[in-house]
Protein backbone atom coordinates (compact mmCIF):
# COMPACT_ATOMS: atom_id res chain seq x y z
CA UNK A 1 0.00 0.00 0.00
CA UNK A 2 1.50 3.14 -1.51
CA UNK A 3 0.47 6.19 0.49
CA UNK A 4 0.03 8.85 -3.04
CA UNK A 5 -1.27 11.51 -0.91
CA UNK A 6 1.90 12.41 1.27
CA UNK A 7 3.83 14.18 -0.53
CA UNK A 8 1.92 16.51 -2.22
CA UNK A 9 0.37 19.32 0.11
CA UNK A 10 -2.93 19.47 -1.61
CA UNK A 11 -4.50 16.06 -0.69
CA UNK A 12 -5.77 13.93 -3.62
CA UNK A 13 -7.90 12.01 -2.21
CA UNK A 14 -7.09 7.75 -3.17
CA UNK A 15 -8.99 5.92 -5.45
CA UNK A 16 -9.43 2.90 -3.22
CA UNK A 17 -10.48 5.66 -0.47
CA UNK A 18 -13.39 6.35 -2.52
CA UNK A 19 -14.30 3.22 -3.43
CA UNK A 20 -14.09 2.14 0.03
CA UNK A 21 -16.26 5.16 1.06
CA UNK A 22 -18.73 4.38 -1.37
CA UNK A 23 -19.76 1.00 0.16
CA UNK A 24 -21.84 3.45 2.96
CA UNK A 25 -22.05 6.45 1.16
CA UNK A 26 -22.95 5.16 -2.68
CA UNK A 27 -22.97 8.72 -4.13
CA UNK A 28 -19.45 8.75 -3.41
CA UNK A 29 -18.37 6.19 -5.95
CA UNK A 30 -19.62 9.64 -8.76
CA UNK A 31 -16.37 11.11 -8.14
CA UNK A 32 -14.69 8.21 -9.83
CA UNK A 33 -16.47 9.07 -12.77
CA UNK A 34 -15.61 12.77 -12.47
CA UNK A 35 -12.28 11.97 -12.77
CA UNK A 36 -12.27 9.04 -15.17
CA UNK A 37 -15.05 9.48 -17.62
CA UNK A 38 -13.31 11.82 -19.80
CA UNK A 39 -10.47 9.66 -20.43
CA UNK A 40 -12.33 6.59 -20.65
CA UNK A 41 -14.66 8.21 -23.14
CA UNK A 42 -11.24 9.51 -25.23
CA UNK A 43 -9.59 6.18 -25.01
CA UNK A 44 -13.02 4.25 -26.09
CA UNK A 45 -13.71 6.48 -28.82
CA UNK A 46 -10.50 5.87 -30.03
CA UNK A 47 -10.73 2.58 -30.55
CA UNK A 48 -14.42 2.12 -31.18
CA UNK A 49 -15.74 5.87 -32.14
CA UNK A 50 -17.82 8.00 -30.35
CA UNK A 51 -21.01 6.64 -30.71
CA UNK A 52 -20.54 3.94 -28.90
CA UNK A 53 -18.10 5.07 -26.46
CA UNK A 54 -20.53 7.27 -24.36
CA UNK A 55 -22.39 3.80 -23.43
CA UNK A 56 -19.51 2.13 -22.86
CA UNK A 57 -18.23 4.46 -20.31
CA UNK A 58 -21.18 4.39 -18.62
CA UNK A 59 -21.42 1.13 -18.41
CA UNK A 60 -17.95 0.57 -17.11
CA UNK A 61 -19.03 2.94 -13.78
CA UNK A 62 -21.96 0.86 -13.78
CA UNK A 63 -20.54 -2.30 -13.52
CA UNK A 64 -17.61 -1.20 -11.80
CA UNK A 65 -19.66 0.37 -8.96
CA UNK A 66 -21.72 -3.02 -8.67
CA UNK A 67 -18.36 -4.68 -7.88
CA UNK A 68 -16.93 -2.13 -5.21
CA UNK A 69 -17.13 -4.25 -2.98
CA UNK A 70 -14.89 -6.76 -4.23
CA UNK A 71 -11.64 -3.74 -5.36
CA UNK A 72 -8.48 -4.54 -3.79
CA UNK A 73 -7.64 -1.98 -1.36
CA UNK A 74 -3.74 -2.51 -1.97
CA UNK A 75 -4.20 -0.56 -5.19
CA UNK A 76 -4.63 3.34 -4.61
CA UNK A 77 -5.12 4.09 -8.26
CA UNK A 78 -8.20 3.04 -10.18
CA UNK A 79 -7.17 3.77 -13.50
CA UNK A 80 -6.25 -0.41 -14.37
CA UNK A 81 -9.36 -1.53 -13.10
CA UNK A 82 -11.50 0.62 -14.89
CA UNK A 83 -9.65 0.28 -17.82
CA UNK A 84 -9.75 -3.50 -17.16
CA UNK A 85 -13.78 -3.41 -17.16
CA UNK A 86 -13.66 -1.06 -20.27
CA UNK A 87 -11.77 -3.64 -22.65
CA UNK A 88 -13.89 -6.35 -21.60
CA UNK A 89 -16.96 -3.95 -23.04
CA UNK A 90 -14.84 -3.17 -25.85
CA UNK A 91 -14.45 -7.08 -26.72
CA UNK A 92 -18.12 -6.98 -27.63
CA UNK A 93 -17.53 -4.52 -30.22
CA UNK A 94 -14.68 -6.12 -31.66
CA UNK A 95 -16.18 -6.32 -35.33
CA UNK A 96 -17.20 -2.72 -35.37
CA UNK A 97 -13.25 -1.57 -33.68
CA UNK A 98 -11.55 -3.60 -37.20
CA UNK A 99 -14.64 -2.30 -38.87
CA UNK A 100 -12.92 1.18 -37.78
CA UNK A 101 -9.38 0.59 -38.52
CA UNK A 102 -10.71 -1.00 -42.02
CA UNK A 103 -12.11 1.84 -42.91
CA UNK A 104 -8.82 4.14 -42.36
CA UNK A 105 -7.16 1.91 -44.69
CA UNK A 106 -9.59 3.53 -47.41
CA UNK A 107 -9.36 6.91 -46.28
CA UNK A 108 -7.53 9.54 -48.69
CA UNK A 109 -4.13 11.16 -47.32
CA UNK A 110 -4.79 15.03 -47.09
CA UNK A 111 -2.32 16.43 -48.76
CA UNK A 112 -1.09 19.72 -46.05
CA UNK A 113 0.09 21.78 -48.50
CA UNK A 114 0.95 24.41 -46.30
CA UNK A 115 3.61 25.70 -44.14
CA UNK A 116 5.30 25.95 -42.21
CA UNK A 117 7.08 22.80 -43.91
CA UNK A 118 8.80 20.62 -41.42
CA UNK A 119 5.47 19.79 -39.83
CA UNK A 120 3.68 19.49 -43.31
CA UNK A 121 6.15 16.83 -44.04
CA UNK A 122 5.46 15.22 -40.67
CA UNK A 123 1.99 14.93 -40.91
CA UNK A 124 2.13 13.99 -44.19
CA UNK A 125 4.57 11.22 -43.33
CA UNK A 126 1.57 10.25 -40.99
CA UNK A 127 -1.13 10.42 -42.81
CA UNK A 128 0.90 8.18 -44.97
CA UNK A 129 1.74 5.32 -42.72
CA UNK A 130 -2.19 5.75 -41.39
CA UNK A 131 -3.37 3.12 -43.79
CA UNK A 132 -0.39 0.37 -42.70
CA UNK A 133 -1.03 0.94 -39.04
CA UNK A 134 -4.73 0.63 -39.49
CA UNK A 135 -4.61 -2.78 -41.19
CA UNK A 136 -2.05 -3.91 -38.57
CA UNK A 137 -4.19 -3.26 -35.85
CA UNK A 138 -7.28 -4.17 -37.43
CA UNK A 139 -5.37 -7.81 -38.27
CA UNK A 140 -3.93 -8.18 -34.82
CA UNK A 141 -5.72 -10.70 -32.39
CA UNK A 142 -7.51 -9.21 -29.86
CA UNK A 143 -5.63 -9.86 -26.68
CA UNK A 144 -2.69 -8.94 -28.52
CA UNK A 145 -4.22 -5.53 -29.46
CA UNK A 146 -5.78 -5.09 -25.59
CA UNK A 147 -2.11 -4.75 -24.17
CA UNK A 148 -0.57 -2.61 -27.32
CA UNK A 149 -3.74 -0.07 -26.91
CA UNK A 150 -3.72 -0.08 -22.95
CA UNK A 151 -0.04 0.81 -23.33
CA UNK A 152 0.01 3.29 -26.70
CA UNK A 153 -4.03 5.15 -25.90
CA UNK A 154 -4.42 3.98 -22.25
CA UNK A 155 -1.10 5.13 -21.18
CA UNK A 156 -0.91 2.31 -18.83
CA UNK A 157 2.31 0.88 -17.35
CA UNK A 158 3.22 -2.79 -17.91
CA UNK A 159 2.19 -3.60 -14.50
CA UNK A 160 -1.07 -1.99 -14.75
CA UNK A 161 -1.77 -3.33 -17.97
CA UNK A 162 -1.23 -6.90 -16.11
CA UNK A 163 -3.37 -5.89 -13.34
CA UNK A 164 -6.27 -4.39 -16.13
CA UNK A 165 -6.24 -8.03 -17.79
CA UNK A 166 -5.41 -10.17 -15.02
CA UNK A 167 -2.16 -11.57 -16.52
CA UNK A 168 0.93 -11.82 -15.66
CA UNK A 169 3.62 -8.75 -16.52
CA UNK A 170 5.50 -11.48 -18.03
CA UNK A 171 2.73 -12.19 -20.80
CA UNK A 172 2.12 -8.23 -21.36
CA UNK A 173 5.63 -7.69 -22.80
CA UNK A 174 5.55 -10.92 -24.42
CA UNK A 175 1.83 -9.58 -25.98
CA UNK A 176 3.31 -6.23 -26.95
CA UNK A 177 6.30 -7.42 -28.23
CA UNK A 178 4.77 -9.88 -30.46
CA UNK A 179 2.16 -6.81 -31.43
CA UNK A 180 4.74 -4.33 -32.18
CA UNK A 181 6.72 -6.84 -34.48
CA UNK A 182 3.20 -6.95 -36.58
CA UNK A 183 3.34 -3.02 -36.68
CA UNK A 184 6.65 -2.73 -37.62
CA UNK A 185 6.67 -5.44 -40.45
CA UNK A 186 3.13 -3.16 -42.04
CA UNK A 187 4.85 -0.31 -41.72
CA UNK A 188 7.67 -1.86 -43.55
CA UNK A 189 11.45 -1.12 -44.24
CA UNK A 190 10.70 2.18 -46.63
CA UNK A 191 8.44 4.01 -44.19
CA UNK A 192 8.94 7.37 -44.68
CA UNK A 193 10.30 7.86 -40.96
CA UNK A 194 12.21 5.02 -40.89
CA UNK A 195 15.64 6.68 -41.38
CA UNK A 196 14.47 9.06 -38.24
CA UNK A 197 14.41 6.19 -35.66
CA UNK B 1 9.52 7.98 -34.50
CA UNK B 2 8.89 4.42 -33.70
CA UNK B 3 5.81 2.42 -34.10
CA UNK B 4 4.30 3.20 -30.63
CA UNK B 5 4.40 7.23 -31.11
CA UNK B 6 3.19 6.66 -34.49
CA UNK B 7 0.36 4.62 -33.42
CA UNK B 8 -0.20 7.36 -30.61
CA UNK B 9 -0.17 9.78 -33.42
CA UNK B 10 -2.76 7.65 -34.78
CA UNK B 11 -4.71 7.43 -31.54
CA UNK B 12 -4.80 11.64 -31.43
CA UNK B 13 -6.57 11.29 -34.74
CA UNK B 14 -9.20 8.90 -33.49
CA UNK B 15 -9.72 10.32 -30.38
CA UNK B 16 -13.08 12.45 -30.04
CA UNK B 17 -13.08 14.79 -26.73
CA UNK B 18 -15.90 13.69 -24.26
CA UNK B 19 -19.39 15.22 -24.97
CA UNK B 20 -21.76 16.58 -22.84
CA UNK B 21 -24.04 13.80 -22.83
CA UNK B 22 -21.62 12.00 -20.59
CA UNK B 23 -23.97 13.29 -18.04
CA UNK B 24 -26.13 11.32 -18.56
CA UNK B 25 -23.76 8.16 -17.84
CA UNK B 26 -23.19 9.96 -14.43
CA UNK B 27 -26.73 10.04 -13.87
CA UNK B 28 -27.08 6.31 -14.87
CA UNK B 29 -24.70 5.72 -12.29
CA UNK B 30 -25.93 7.76 -9.62
CA UNK B 31 -29.19 5.78 -9.96
CA UNK B 32 -27.75 2.88 -9.63
CA UNK B 33 -26.09 4.75 -6.45
CA UNK B 34 -29.49 5.48 -4.97
CA UNK B 35 -30.02 2.36 -5.12
CA UNK B 36 -33.48 3.27 -6.94
CA UNK B 37 -35.35 -0.09 -8.15
CA UNK B 38 -38.34 1.67 -8.29
CA UNK B 39 -36.72 4.65 -11.15
CA UNK B 40 -35.63 3.77 -14.60
CA UNK B 41 -32.46 4.08 -15.12
CA UNK B 42 -32.83 6.33 -18.27
CA UNK B 43 -35.42 8.14 -16.31
CA UNK B 44 -32.32 10.11 -14.56
CA UNK B 45 -30.02 9.91 -17.28
CA UNK B 46 -32.37 11.82 -19.72
CA UNK B 47 -32.62 14.29 -17.57
CA UNK B 48 -29.32 15.29 -17.68
CA UNK B 49 -29.87 16.08 -21.44
CA UNK B 50 -31.73 18.78 -20.71
CA UNK B 51 -30.37 21.09 -18.26
CA UNK B 52 -26.47 20.89 -20.07
CA UNK B 53 -28.11 22.18 -22.79
CA UNK B 54 -30.58 24.77 -21.80
CA UNK B 55 -28.73 25.83 -18.57
CA UNK B 56 -25.50 26.58 -20.74
CA UNK B 57 -27.27 27.17 -24.10
CA UNK B 58 -27.63 30.41 -25.45
CA UNK B 59 -31.57 30.69 -25.15
CA UNK B 60 -33.32 32.93 -22.62
CA UNK B 61 -36.13 30.63 -21.55
CA UNK B 62 -39.21 31.88 -19.87
CA UNK B 63 -40.99 28.86 -19.65
CA UNK B 64 -37.80 26.65 -19.25
CA UNK B 65 -36.77 28.11 -15.53
CA UNK B 66 -40.54 27.62 -14.65
CA UNK B 67 -40.27 23.35 -16.49
CA UNK B 68 -36.73 23.27 -14.59
CA UNK B 69 -39.02 21.92 -11.75
CA UNK B 70 -40.83 18.84 -13.88
CA UNK B 71 -37.23 17.58 -14.23
CA UNK B 72 -37.87 15.52 -11.03
CA UNK B 73 -41.25 15.87 -10.89
CA UNK B 74 -43.70 12.93 -9.65
CA UNK B 75 -47.58 12.06 -10.95
CA UNK B 76 -50.35 12.75 -9.08
CA UNK B 77 -53.58 11.13 -9.19
CA UNK B 78 -54.74 14.89 -8.35
CA UNK B 79 -53.66 15.78 -11.55
CA UNK B 80 -56.00 13.39 -13.15
CA UNK B 81 -56.56 13.74 -17.09
CA UNK B 82 -60.26 15.15 -17.61
CA UNK B 83 -62.58 12.76 -18.47
CA UNK B 84 -65.31 13.07 -21.39
CA UNK B 85 -65.26 14.75 -24.80
CA UNK B 86 -61.78 16.70 -24.97
CA UNK B 87 -59.92 18.50 -27.98
CA UNK B 88 -58.46 16.75 -30.65
CA UNK B 89 -54.45 15.89 -30.37
CA UNK B 90 -52.90 17.50 -33.14
CA UNK B 91 -50.10 15.27 -34.19
CA UNK B 92 -46.74 16.23 -32.75
CA UNK B 93 -47.56 18.92 -30.72
CA UNK B 94 -47.06 19.23 -27.04
CA UNK B 95 -49.29 21.32 -24.99
CA UNK B 96 -48.86 21.62 -20.40
CA UNK B 97 -50.87 23.59 -18.97
CA UNK B 98 -49.10 25.28 -16.22
CA UNK B 99 -50.28 25.93 -12.60
CA UNK B 100 -48.30 28.47 -10.29
CA UNK B 101 -50.16 28.00 -6.92
CA UNK B 102 -50.36 29.99 -3.65
CA UNK B 103 -51.06 26.94 -1.75
CA UNK B 104 -48.43 28.41 0.96
CA UNK B 105 -50.55 30.85 2.06
CA UNK B 106 -53.70 28.66 1.83
CA UNK B 107 -53.33 27.10 4.51
CA UNK B 108 -55.47 28.37 7.32
CA UNK B 109 -57.29 30.91 5.64
CA UNK B 110 -58.81 29.80 2.12
CA UNK B 111 -62.42 28.60 2.47
CA UNK B 112 -61.58 24.46 1.81
CA UNK B 113 -57.85 24.79 2.34
CA UNK B 114 -57.67 24.52 -1.29
CA UNK B 115 -54.70 26.52 -3.16
CA UNK B 116 -55.60 29.33 -5.84
CA UNK B 117 -54.32 29.94 -8.97
CA UNK B 118 -51.97 32.60 -9.11
CA UNK B 119 -49.81 31.73 -12.07
CA UNK B 120 -52.08 29.56 -15.02
CA UNK B 121 -49.91 29.32 -18.07
CA UNK B 122 -50.00 27.44 -21.30
CA UNK B 123 -46.58 25.60 -23.24
CA UNK B 124 -47.11 24.94 -26.43
CA UNK B 125 -44.51 23.13 -28.53
CA UNK B 126 -45.12 22.93 -31.93
CA UNK B 127 -44.97 19.39 -34.26
CA UNK B 128 -41.94 20.67 -35.71
CA UNK B 129 -40.40 21.95 -32.02
CA UNK B 130 -38.81 25.70 -33.89
CA UNK B 131 -40.90 27.81 -31.82
CA UNK B 132 -41.79 27.60 -27.99
CA UNK B 133 -44.94 30.03 -27.22
CA UNK B 134 -45.85 30.48 -23.74
CA UNK B 135 -49.64 31.78 -23.50
CA UNK B 136 -50.31 33.92 -19.83
CA UNK B 137 -53.98 33.25 -19.10
CA UNK B 138 -54.28 35.90 -16.08
CA UNK B 139 -56.19 34.46 -13.28
CA UNK B 140 -58.51 37.30 -13.26
CA UNK B 141 -59.86 35.90 -16.99
CA UNK B 142 -63.62 35.66 -16.65
CA UNK B 143 -65.07 32.51 -17.75
CA UNK B 144 -67.89 29.91 -17.99
CA UNK B 145 -68.22 27.85 -14.98
CA UNK B 146 -67.94 24.11 -16.02
CA UNK B 147 -69.82 21.52 -14.48
CA UNK B 148 -66.41 20.67 -12.17
CA UNK B 149 -66.47 24.03 -10.09
CA UNK B 150 -69.25 24.24 -7.57
CA UNK B 151 -69.27 28.08 -6.92
CA UNK B 152 -72.84 28.36 -5.78
CA UNK B 153 -74.42 28.40 -9.29
CA UNK B 154 -72.61 31.58 -10.62
CA UNK B 155 -72.71 31.35 -14.01
CA UNK B 156 -69.16 32.71 -15.28
CA UNK B 157 -65.92 32.95 -12.26
CA UNK B 158 -62.35 34.26 -12.88
CA UNK B 159 -60.64 31.17 -13.85
CA UNK B 160 -58.76 31.25 -10.75
CA UNK B 161 -61.42 30.40 -8.85
CA UNK B 162 -62.38 27.54 -11.22
CA UNK B 163 -58.86 25.76 -10.12
CA UNK B 164 -60.23 26.71 -5.94
CA UNK B 165 -63.42 25.02 -6.50
CA UNK B 166 -62.41 22.08 -8.99
CA UNK B 167 -58.82 21.55 -8.59
CA UNK B 168 -56.28 20.95 -11.67
CA UNK B 169 -58.49 18.43 -13.60
CA UNK B 170 -61.42 21.15 -13.67
CA UNK B 171 -59.53 23.95 -14.56
CA UNK B 172 -57.39 21.75 -17.50
CA UNK B 173 -61.35 20.49 -18.59
CA UNK B 174 -61.98 24.23 -18.39
CA UNK B 175 -58.49 25.29 -20.63
CA UNK B 176 -59.49 22.74 -22.84
CA UNK B 177 -63.15 24.16 -23.38
CA UNK B 178 -62.10 27.66 -23.37
CA UNK B 179 -59.46 27.50 -25.81
CA UNK B 180 -59.30 23.99 -28.21
CA UNK B 181 -56.35 23.21 -27.44
CA UNK B 182 -55.47 19.41 -25.86
CA UNK B 183 -53.74 19.76 -22.97
CA UNK B 184 -51.37 16.65 -23.41
CA UNK B 185 -50.55 17.74 -19.33
CA UNK B 186 -50.79 19.56 -16.43
CA UNK B 187 -48.17 20.75 -13.90
CA UNK B 188 -48.68 23.04 -10.46
CA UNK B 189 -46.10 24.75 -9.01
CA UNK B 190 -46.39 25.05 -5.20
CA UNK B 191 -44.75 28.87 -4.71
CA UNK B 192 -43.70 27.87 -1.38
CA UNK B 193 -41.52 25.37 -3.33
CA UNK B 194 -40.76 28.02 -5.57
CA UNK B 195 -39.17 30.23 -2.87
CA UNK B 196 -37.40 27.04 -1.87
CA UNK B 197 -35.97 26.93 -5.66
CA UNK B 198 -34.73 30.49 -5.57
CA UNK B 199 -32.68 30.01 -2.21
CA UNK B 200 -31.42 26.46 -3.89
CA UNK B 201 -29.55 28.92 -6.34
CA UNK B 202 -28.70 31.71 -3.10
CA UNK B 203 -30.84 34.38 -4.42
CA UNK B 204 -31.71 36.00 -8.05
CA UNK B 205 -30.49 39.09 -9.60
CA UNK B 206 -33.62 41.71 -9.79
CA UNK B 207 -33.48 45.39 -11.33
CA UNK B 208 -36.67 47.28 -10.12
CA UNK B 209 -36.87 50.64 -12.17
CA UNK B 210 -38.74 52.74 -8.82
CA UNK B 211 -39.02 51.32 -4.82
CA UNK B 212 -41.25 49.02 -4.00
CA UNK B 213 -42.78 49.02 -0.79
CA UNK B 214 -45.68 46.54 -0.23
CA UNK B 215 -47.22 44.99 3.22
CA UNK B 216 -49.09 42.42 1.31
CA UNK B 217 -46.58 41.08 -0.59
CA UNK B 218 -43.87 41.73 2.61
CA UNK B 219 -41.64 43.28 0.09
CA UNK B 220 -39.78 46.50 0.28
CA UNK B 221 -37.20 47.19 -2.03
CA UNK B 222 -35.46 50.85 -3.02
CA UNK B 223 -34.90 51.36 -6.86
CA UNK B 224 -32.08 49.64 -8.30
CA UNK B 225 -30.61 46.24 -8.54
CA UNK B 226 -30.87 43.47 -5.96
CA UNK B 227 -30.25 40.01 -5.35
CA UNK B 228 -33.47 38.66 -3.98
CA UNK B 229 -33.85 35.81 -1.50
CA UNK B 230 -36.58 33.24 -1.98
CA UNK B 231 -38.75 35.12 0.61
CA UNK B 232 -38.33 38.43 -1.71
CA UNK B 233 -38.29 36.73 -4.73
CA UNK B 234 -41.72 35.36 -4.26
CA UNK B 235 -42.93 38.60 -2.81
CA UNK B 236 -42.01 40.23 -5.62
CA UNK B 237 -43.85 37.83 -8.07
CA UNK B 238 -47.07 38.69 -5.56
CA UNK B 239 -46.97 42.62 -5.73
CA UNK B 240 -49.91 43.49 -7.16
CA UNK B 241 -51.21 46.95 -5.57
CA UNK B 242 -48.28 49.26 -5.43
CA UNK B 243 -46.48 48.76 -8.23
CA UNK B 244 -47.67 49.16 -11.82
CA UNK B 245 -50.52 49.62 -12.62
CA UNK B 246 -51.76 47.08 -10.08
CA UNK B 247 -53.28 44.76 -12.52
CA UNK B 248 -52.53 40.79 -13.02
CA UNK B 249 -51.25 41.66 -16.39
CA UNK B 250 -48.52 43.56 -15.31
CA UNK B 251 -47.82 41.36 -12.32
CA UNK B 252 -47.85 38.53 -15.03
CA UNK B 253 -44.80 40.82 -16.93
CA UNK B 254 -43.04 40.78 -13.27
CA UNK B 255 -43.15 37.45 -12.93
CA UNK B 256 -41.68 36.97 -17.36
CA UNK B 257 -38.92 38.90 -15.68
CA UNK B 258 -38.55 36.79 -12.37
CA UNK B 259 -38.45 33.91 -14.33
CA UNK B 260 -35.84 34.79 -17.03
CA UNK B 261 -33.85 36.24 -13.87
CA UNK B 262 -34.66 32.60 -12.75
CA UNK B 263 -32.94 31.47 -16.01
CA UNK B 264 -29.62 33.82 -15.88
CA UNK B 265 -29.34 32.89 -12.17
CA UNK B 266 -29.68 28.99 -12.93
CA UNK B 267 -26.81 29.09 -15.78
CA UNK B 268 -24.33 30.60 -12.76
CA UNK B 269 -24.90 28.53 -10.21
CA UNK B 270 -25.76 25.07 -11.30
CA UNK B 271 -22.77 24.45 -13.31
CA UNK B 272 -21.86 20.95 -11.32
CA UNK B 273 -23.79 18.34 -11.35
CA UNK B 274 -23.42 18.10 -7.57
CA UNK B 275 -25.06 21.89 -7.43
CA UNK B 276 -27.70 20.51 -9.99
CA UNK B 277 -29.02 17.54 -7.75
CA UNK B 278 -29.30 19.44 -4.58
CA UNK B 279 -31.33 22.08 -7.12
CA UNK B 280 -33.50 19.35 -8.49
CA UNK B 281 -34.06 17.68 -5.35
CA UNK B 282 -35.78 21.10 -3.82
CA UNK B 283 -37.58 21.19 -7.31
CA UNK B 284 -39.02 17.98 -6.81
CA UNK B 285 -40.51 18.95 -3.82
CA UNK B 286 -42.65 21.26 -5.68
CA UNK B 287 -43.70 20.03 -8.71
CA UNK B 288 -46.81 18.19 -9.05
CA UNK B 289 -47.46 16.65 -12.38
CA UNK B 290 -50.17 14.34 -14.20
CA UNK B 291 -49.11 10.87 -13.90
CA UNK B 292 -48.72 10.29 -17.11
CA UNK B 293 -45.80 12.94 -17.37
CA UNK B 294 -43.12 10.57 -17.72
CA UNK B 295 -39.22 10.53 -18.72
CA UNK B 296 -39.67 10.35 -22.18
CA UNK B 297 -42.67 13.37 -22.20
CA UNK B 298 -39.70 15.18 -19.43
CA UNK B 299 -37.01 14.83 -22.36
CA UNK B 300 -39.11 15.41 -25.20
CA UNK B 301 -40.47 18.86 -23.91
CA UNK B 302 -36.54 19.80 -22.58
CA UNK B 303 -34.73 19.28 -25.47
CA UNK B 304 -37.37 20.98 -27.47
CA UNK B 305 -36.98 24.17 -25.21
CA UNK B 306 -34.02 23.66 -24.82
CA UNK B 307 -33.50 23.85 -28.62
CA UNK B 308 -36.61 26.86 -29.55
CA UNK B 309 -36.83 30.00 -29.08
CA UNK B 310 -39.68 30.95 -26.75
CA UNK B 311 -42.28 32.98 -27.28
CA UNK B 312 -44.39 34.54 -24.30
CA UNK B 313 -47.50 36.42 -24.73
CA UNK B 314 -50.36 37.09 -22.87
CA UNK B 315 -54.18 35.77 -24.08
CA UNK B 316 -55.44 38.95 -25.65
CA UNK B 317 -57.94 40.51 -23.46
CA UNK B 318 -59.91 43.69 -22.25
CA UNK B 319 -62.29 44.20 -19.27
CA UNK B 320 -64.76 42.77 -18.31
CA UNK B 321 -67.49 45.03 -18.05
CA UNK B 322 -69.31 45.19 -14.21
CA UNK B 323 -66.18 43.61 -12.41
CA UNK B 324 -63.16 46.61 -12.35
CA UNK B 325 -61.26 43.60 -11.31
CA UNK B 326 -61.42 40.86 -13.73
CA UNK B 327 -61.18 40.74 -17.58
CA UNK B 328 -62.08 38.74 -20.33
CA UNK B 329 -60.27 37.38 -23.31
CA UNK B 330 -60.90 39.76 -26.49
CA UNK B 331 -62.11 37.87 -29.35
CA UNK B 332 -61.83 36.88 -32.00
CA UNK B 333 -57.76 37.81 -31.29
CA UNK B 334 -57.81 35.01 -28.63
CA UNK B 335 -59.38 32.46 -30.71
CA UNK B 336 -57.05 33.08 -33.52
CA UNK B 337 -53.96 32.79 -31.46
CA UNK B 338 -55.57 29.40 -29.94
CA UNK B 339 -56.02 28.36 -33.54
CA UNK B 340 -52.49 28.71 -34.59
CA UNK B 341 -51.23 26.54 -32.05
CA UNK B 342 -53.30 23.89 -32.85
CA UNK B 343 -51.88 24.77 -36.48
CA UNK B 344 -54.30 25.95 -39.10
CA UNK B 345 -53.16 23.91 -42.11
CA UNK B 346 -53.59 20.43 -39.95
CA UNK B 347 -56.53 19.10 -41.05
CA UNK B 348 -57.51 17.59 -37.20
CA UNK B 349 -60.78 15.91 -36.67
CA UNK B 350 -62.94 18.17 -34.81
CA UNK B 351 -64.50 16.45 -31.76
CA UNK B 352 -68.18 16.67 -31.75
CA UNK B 353 -69.68 20.05 -30.29
CA UNK B 354 -66.42 21.74 -31.88
CA UNK B 355 -68.82 24.35 -33.44
CA UNK B 356 -70.32 25.45 -30.50
CA UNK B 357 -67.11 26.53 -28.62
CA UNK B 358 -67.01 28.38 -25.45
CA UNK B 359 -66.29 31.31 -25.34
CA UNK B 360 -65.31 33.82 -22.35
CA UNK B 361 -67.86 35.33 -20.74
CA UNK B 362 -70.37 33.42 -22.08
CA UNK B 363 -73.45 31.07 -20.94
CA UNK B 364 -72.04 27.47 -19.81
CA UNK B 365 -71.13 25.15 -22.86
CA UNK B 366 -72.35 21.76 -23.44
CA UNK B 367 -71.25 19.55 -20.29
CA UNK B 368 -68.35 17.83 -22.15
CA UNK B 369 -69.57 14.93 -20.03
CA UNK B 370 -72.71 13.99 -22.18
CA UNK B 371 -71.08 12.77 -24.87
CA UNK B 372 -69.94 9.95 -22.78
CA UNK B 373 -66.91 9.56 -25.30
CA UNK B 374 -63.79 8.77 -23.01
CA UNK B 375 -60.98 9.97 -25.09
CA UNK B 376 -58.76 9.28 -22.55
CA UNK B 377 -57.80 6.06 -21.44
CA UNK B 378 -56.90 6.99 -17.67
CA UNK B 379 -58.74 5.27 -15.46
CA UNK B 380 -59.18 8.54 -13.04
CA UNK B 381 -62.17 10.16 -11.73
CA UNK B 382 -63.71 13.22 -12.90
CA UNK B 383 -63.10 15.43 -10.24
CA UNK B 384 -61.17 15.18 -7.41
CA UNK B 385 -62.31 15.73 -3.96
CA UNK B 386 -61.01 19.27 -3.11
CA UNK B 387 -58.05 18.78 -0.40
CA UNK B 388 -57.79 14.86 -0.76
CA UNK B 389 -55.01 13.90 1.46
CA UNK B 390 -52.28 12.07 -0.10
CA UNK B 391 -50.90 15.01 -2.39
CA UNK B 392 -48.17 16.81 -2.78
CA UNK B 393 -47.29 20.29 -1.86
CA UNK B 394 -48.95 21.89 -5.07
CA UNK B 395 -52.40 21.92 -3.10
CA UNK B 396 -52.27 21.20 0.69
CA UNK B 397 -54.95 20.46 2.29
Amino acid sequence: MVPMMSASPDVRIRDSDLVQESLTRPEAFAELFDQYAGMLYRYVSKRIGPDTAEDIVGETFLIAFSRRSRYDQTYGDARPWLFGITTKLISRHYRAEAARYRALLRSPVEPFMENPAERVVAEVAAQAVRPALAGALAALPRRDRDVLLLIAWGDLTYEETARSLGIPVGTVRSRLNRARRTLRKALGDDHPLREET
Amino acid sequence: MDDLTMLRDLGRDLEHEPPAGLVRQRARLLDAAGGGTSRRPTWFARLWAWPVAAVIGAAAITAAAMLVPTLLVKGSSQVAAPLGDRPARVTGTLNVLLVGTDSEVGTPRFRTGQARAETIMLVHLPADRGEVTVVNLPRDSMVATPKCASNGGRPLDKINAIYAEGGMTCLRQTVETLTRVRLDHALAVDFSGFKAIVDALDGVRITVPSAIDDAQAKLRLPAGTHMLDGEQALGYARVRYTVGDGSDVSRIKRQQVLVKALVARAKEKLTDPAAFFEFAGKVRKAVTADTEFDAETQADLFSGLAKADVTAVTVPWEPYPGDRTALAWRQPDADRLFARLNGKSTPTVTPPGGDGRAKTASPPPPSPHQAGRQVHPTPTPTVTPPGGDGREKAVKP
